[in-house]
């Protein structure tokens, strides 16, 4: 089996895994993750608890559930938001006037000038009361997505003098004609690849916010927000509560890198 | 040319400050829009209209925006950035002594992940497709996907908690004026170590391949020819020309070394920079916030322009690129 074929099964494997766990493990294991059991807090894992108990006695394995379907609910929709912004912008600047190309560059330019994670602690830090899961949608997509705009308008400028392309011109196909048949063809491995690390982006972007407390806000839970608050406690040696979510974060971000390498290999290939 | 890269530098300066100015620009009037603003934060439950109308007054903040906008400005260029919210200080000075701080850190970490990626890079490259290069591509994957708060939790637990080898928080014993350099520096240890493990698989993994490219050209078949030994031609012509997409990288990398250093300095209450935007955010500091973003677009731009001239004493062609 060629490396390309092994990242690509492992990375589907390892992805399938973490969605079945986050989205079908609710219907399996139907402990309340908000339940309290004083008597049993942060118990190590056994038999009635097979992750055992945080501080105020919440099964562990029940909000690693909850907790990853919220972080999922999130990222997923803001990679498909970003993904679309993404490739609408960078078509436009590649196929627009050069003037448009300009000005909208040189915004991208704007927000590109920092690294994301600083925008996103501004812009979270603007809403008083944290931001709810519609706007965390709505921000992470809207910070993720420039840098597959400015890919995909290289790709259509790297693209657009071919002669396939100016043949088409020629015999009067339109811009949203060149988009939809010609080019959207010949950059798909590039969207392919590059849509997977959105996944991943979105997944560590929203794990970063939540874990420094600005994410999806108490009383709902995600996996960074575990991370932070088995960190809170780390002098009592949580390693039950403190290994789960962020080897949940680490599998999903394993599996986005895994599966853009054994696509992107293929393409090299090919 | 030296002419021809001087003019080249100023225009990416000049675009850049264009793209600070805009950022900085809307990152103000954001957080002068957002409904409530910092007086609610100050006072919290105990706001009334009145005392939030009395604070605005005070902080200037019942000006209308643009006026706000122009004021905020006549104090940057006489170098006064503002004052904190929340800690009651001159942002300047606060900024200062937790860039301090963060550029300590950041030095001993860039410096020690570079050397760790230039070894490892040049046994990738060396044993391309053999097992030690396979050894070092599969802790290249497993680390580049550890998000950094994990990695840093994980060596908390094991060399703080359980080991109790190394200080998990802080910079030293705060009763002390002076604690020493030794327990700085053991403090220093873990974080810098989360960083490493951060930005050592991703430039080593940039400069295995630089390395394994140089090595299939035609110079390095001419040095062996007339006689050159391995370890020469490695040492002398490969490291070289390898040494400069790493330093480009370098230079990109800052953003991502950055969003790295804010989780890092937040797990390990290293009172940086990262931190102090974390802080900051939390407690809604504005003054703090924009201050924070415009020192940051300014780093990352120098980080550019430092990879670009340190590539050009590299190799003298890139002037001409």
């Amino acid at each position: 089996m060629s490396e390309r074929r092994a990242s690509l099964i492992a990375g589907l494997g390892l992805g399938g895994f973490v969605l079945a766990f986050s989205f079908a493990g609710r219907f399996l294991y139907r402990a309340d993750p908000y339940t309290i059991h004083p008597a049993h807090a942060l118990q190590a894992p056994d038999w009635a608890f097979p992750l055992g108990t945080d501080e105020l006695g919440r099964d562990g394995l029940a909000l690693l559930l909850a907790g990853g379907q919220a972080t999922l609910e999130v990222a997923l929709p803001a990679a498909v938001l970003a993904f679309v912004t993404g490739l609408a912008y960078g078509l436009l600047a590649g196929l627009g006037p050069g003037w448009l190309d300009k000005i909208l560059m040189r915004l991208l330019d704007v927000f590109l000038a920092l690294p994301s994670l600083v925008l996103l602690i501004f812009f979270a830090a603007l809403a008083r009361n944290g931001l709810s899961n519609t706007m965390l949608v709505l921000l992470l997509g809207f910070i993720t997505w420039p840098g597959l705009a400015r890919l995909v308008r290289n790709e259509v400028f790297a693209q657009r003098r071919r002669d396939f392309i100016l043949a088409a011109q020629q015999a009067g196909a339109g811009p949203f004609y060149l988009a939809r048949v010609h080019l959207l063809r010949v950059i798909a491995p590039v969207l392919v690849v590059n849509g997977t690390f959105l996944v991943g982006d979105t997944i560590f972007a929203l794990s970063a916010l939540s874990f420094l407390g600005l994410g999806v806000q108490p009383p709902q839970v995600s996996w960074g927000s575990l991370l932070q608050s088995a960190l809170d406690i780390i002098a009592l040696a949580p390693w039950w509560l403190l290994l789960p979510p962020g080897l949940l974060v680490f599998a999903s971000l394993l599996a986005a890198s895994l599966l853009g390498r054994g696509v992107g290999r293929g393409v090299l290939r090919r | 040319m030296r002419r021809q890269r001087a003019v080249r530098l100023l225009r990416r300066l000049l675009g850049s400050a264009v793209s600070i100015l805009l950022l900085v620009t809307l990152v103000f009037f954001l957080a002068h829009l957002t409904p409530g603003g910092p007086a609610f934060s100050i006072l919290g439950q105990k706001a009334t209209p009145g005392s939030v109308a009395a604070l605005n007054a005070r902080l200037g903040l019942s000006a209308p925006l643009l006026v706000q906008y122009g004021i905020w400005w006549g104090h940057l260029l006489q170098g006064n950035l503002g004052y904190s919210y929340l800690l009651n200080r001159p942002v300047g000075a606060l900024l200062w002594n937790y860039e301090i701080n963060t550029l300590v850190f950041y030095t001993i970490a860039i410096c020690l992940s570079t050397g760790l990626a230039i070894l490892l890079g040049l046994a990738q490259g060396v044993w391309h497709g053999r097992w030690p290069a396979r050894v070092i591509g599969a802790f290249q994957l497993v680390f580049y996907a550890t998000p950094p708060f994990f990695t840093a939790a994980i060596l908390v637990l094991c060399f703080g908690v359980w080991l109790h080898w190394l200080p998990a928080s802080g910079i030293g014993n705060p009763r002390l004026a002076h604690p020493g350099v030794g327990t700085y520096a053991a403090h220093l240890v873990l974080p810098v170590v989360t960083v490493m493990l951060l930005t050592v698989p991703m430039l080593s993994r940039y400069f295995g391949e630089a390395v394994h490219e140089e090595l299939a050209k035609d110079y390095v078949r001419t040095a062996r020819a007339k006689g050159v030994g391995f370890a020469g031609i490695l040492f002398t012509h490969v490291l070289r020309n390898a040494l400069r997409p790493l330093v480009t990288m370098l230079g990109l990398s800052f953003p991502y070394i950055f969003t790295g250093g804010v989780l890092v300095e937040s797990v390990f209450n290293y009172p940086g920079l990262g931190w102090l935007l974390w802080r900051s955010a939390l407690g809604r500091d504005y003054p703090v916030l924009i201050a924070i973003v415009l020192l940051i677009g300014l780093l990352t731009v120098l980080g550019n322009l430092l990879a670009d001239v340190v590539n050009g004493l590299l190799d003298p062609r890139a002037d001409y690129e």
